[in-house]
């Protein structure tokens, strides 16, 4: 039971060093971290464009609730947990859609799409204090809401931290994304990939900003493209694009080093970027990137556009719950499920204003690296079950996470940065899981 | 009732060529010679794998594969390396190909268009990890006849859960 582990048992799990394999293991664990750490933080739930007009709604999760985000009829985004108040039946079965409210099937109870109960049949039968207005027979809503440049998270937390204060630095991640589209607006489109993996969720994070393992880890899809001598001037239905995906994973482990990482106070962490050929890199030229380019230049000005296209960040991780890339237009939601079980949900944006065939390498951005078949993330999920599985051996009881631990510099204000052969990242996200878990030393 | 456009004697033909040739693409995969499917395909062949329900286009909807014959390449040599780690133990699959229905093409450079249902159970050996699942759906072959047999221009696979969250899919449908 979550109770029997207090502070000090938690705060023995975590060192500057390494963590302790029950982090992984132990469903007590699990059960702590989703109600201090998904239950507390602020979670992406969804991007305004997914709930555009009064009756549109998008169902996501958070900590263990199922949980329907709305854009209720006075024009407010809410979100509602997915659970008749009545029976406990779930009002809504689609993933997404357009209603004008959720009626439970069991026994018609009919609520509005701000969650307010309206209806239910056979008033007469209920007893006299029965009140259909309140609250408590509404569906739960999760306490805070906010909009940040159209994105929307909550907070099953009544009370806590500002979201401006939880994202920190991170915010210019979703500035950088908005601020790429020339029309100053940017839409969920394309569909959403899906992934679930056997292993715990923190092994996805601790991968996203590791930059020693596709060295190892991708090399066969990294031999695959070297096998492959092609001409990128020669015409190609996804501009070459899945091919430079998998070659970008062959950086040697210089050129790696020369990759910054870095670590925010509550766990957030990021990396530089490693495209440097073909048509995702940075700088890349060709009839697309121009005519974007043009149209970038023409809404901000040369000086602004250089700066925005410049940034050139990799897997901004926005600890606990998504990992955002600007520059490819993409977004990862991390969903833990049980201790060795998560899922992960990827979706991408269009930048309105830009070409269409901008978009369409968003599209193949999200496909490569996302489908189940993608012949690199494959690997990856490969190894994340590979340590669910080993870690299920009681000894060795402690992991190592020291790479680089003598190196880190501190940047003042909680930040820490290093060079890329660092464990830096996952040092940053266990001190932040501990200060959830434990509060603060 | 009969089909008036399609003399029930070239049908047969038809299909009978087809399912030869979707047979024979099956027993390719479940042998693991992913060298000789590759063969199979057209030099401006594609092979595609939906992932949004009654997907319009690959271009701005999302796909599981999307795969030109030089990307596919890069696929099968990525299988064949020794550490290809999604791939160790590469999946065993068995393919079942049913419901078969062929007729000419009507698009340039279209021979044959066949339509089946596939089914391909997968398993991966791995003790505690070991998987085994099912995956189905309705499948499209447009085919060219060539010197060396019918060549694949477009092979689509719509997957009934096409759009769930799935594990890795090593082994191409």
């Amino acid at each position: 039971m979550p109770d029997t582990i207090d502070t000090a048992d938690l705060r023995s799990l975590v060192r500057p060093n390494g963590v302790h394999r029950r982090l992984y293991t132990d469903p007590a664990i699990f059960d702590l971290e989703m109600e201090r750490i998904f239950g507390r933080c602020w979670l992406f739930l969804a991007h305004e464009s997914q709930v555009k007009k009064p009756g549109d709604f998008i169902r996501t999760r958070m900590a263990r609730d199922d949980v329907i985000v709305t854009r209720a009829q006075d024009g407010r985004v809410r979100a509602l947990v997915n659970r008749c108040t009545h029976r406990g039946a779930q009002v809504c079965a689609a993933e997404r859609g357009t209603a004008g409210g959720f009626a439970c099937p069991y026994h018609a109870w009919t609520f509005g799409l701000d969650g307010t109960l309206n209806s239910v049949p056979h008033r007469q039968s209920m007893p006299p204090g029965f009140d259909i207005k309140d609250p408590r027979l509404a569906l739960a809503q999760v306490p805070r809401i906010a909009i940040y440049r159209g994105f929307v998270f909550g907070s099953l937390a009544p009370e806590g931290e500002s979201l401006a204060d939880f994202l920190g630095p991170m915010a210019s991640v979703i500035d950088n994304l908005v601020d790429r589209a020339p029309d100053g607006e940017i839409e969920q489109a394309g569909g959403i990939a899906r992934q679930e993996y056997r292993g715990n969720w923190k092994l996805h994070h601790e991968n996203a900003n590791d930059t020693l393992h596709p060295s190892f880890v991708h090399e066969s899809s990294v031999a695959a493209a070297r096998s492959d001598k092609r001409d990128y001037a020669t015409p190609a239905y996804d501009d070459h694009q899945t091919h430079t995906q998998m070659l970008s994973n062959g950086f040697g482990l210089r050129e790696w080093q020369g990759v910054g990482l870095t670590g925010l106070a509550n766990g957030h962490t990021f990396m530089g970027g490693f495209y440097k050929s073909g048509v995702l890199a940075p700088g890349a030229d060709d009839p697309v990137l121009r005519e974007y380019r043009a149209k970038l230049i023409a809404r901000h000005g040369e000086a602004k556009a250089a700066a925005i296209l410049g940034e050139d960040r990799f897997n901004n991780l926005f600890y606990p719950n998504i990992s955002i890339n600007a520059q490819y237009q993409q977004l990862r939601i991390v969903q833990p499920l049980a201790v060795d079980r998560t899922r992960i949900v990827v979706m991408c944006f269009r930048l309105k204003g830009a070409p269409d065939a901008l978009f369409h390498r968003a599209v193949r951005f999200l496909t490569n690296l996302n489908s189940p078949a993608s012949m690199i993330l494959a690997d990856d999920v490969e190894i994340f079950e590979r340590c669910q599985a080993g870690l299920s051996n009681p000894v060795p009881e402690w992991l190592d996470h020291s790479r680089g631990l003598s190196t880190d510099r501190d940047a003042g204000g909680g930040r820490m940065e290093s060079a890329g052969v660092s464990e830096l990242p996952h040092r940053a996200q266990y001190a932040a899981w501990l200060r959830y878990m434990a509060g603060a030393a | 009732m009969s089909d008036r456009t399609q003399p029930a004697p070239l049908n047969a033909a038809l299909k009978a060529e087809a399912e030869a040739f979707l047979v024979a693409e099956g027993r390719l995969l479940d042998g693991q010679r992913f060298e000789d499917w590759l063969a199979l395909f057209a030099e401006d062949g594609f092979y595609w794998v939906p992932a949004v329900p009654e997907q319009s286009d690959p271009f701005n909807q999302i796909s599981i594969f999307y795969e030109d014959k030089s990307v596919l390449t890069m696929r099968v040599r990525r299988l064949s390396h020794p550490r290809a780690y999604g791939a160790l133990p590469m999946t065993r699959t068995a393919h079942l190909v049913g419901s078969i229905t062929a007729e000419p093409g009507d698009e340039q450079g279209i021979d044959l268009v066949c339509r089946s249902t596939v089914m391909m159970a997968d398993y991966r050996a791995g003790g505690d990890r070991a998987d085994r699942r099912v995956w189905a759906g309705q499948q499209i072959h447009k085919l060219r006849r060539t010197p060396e047999g019918l060549r694949i221009v477009l092979k689509r696979v719509d997957l009934i859960d096409c759009d769930a969250a799935h594990g890795v899919l090593a082994a191409p449908i």
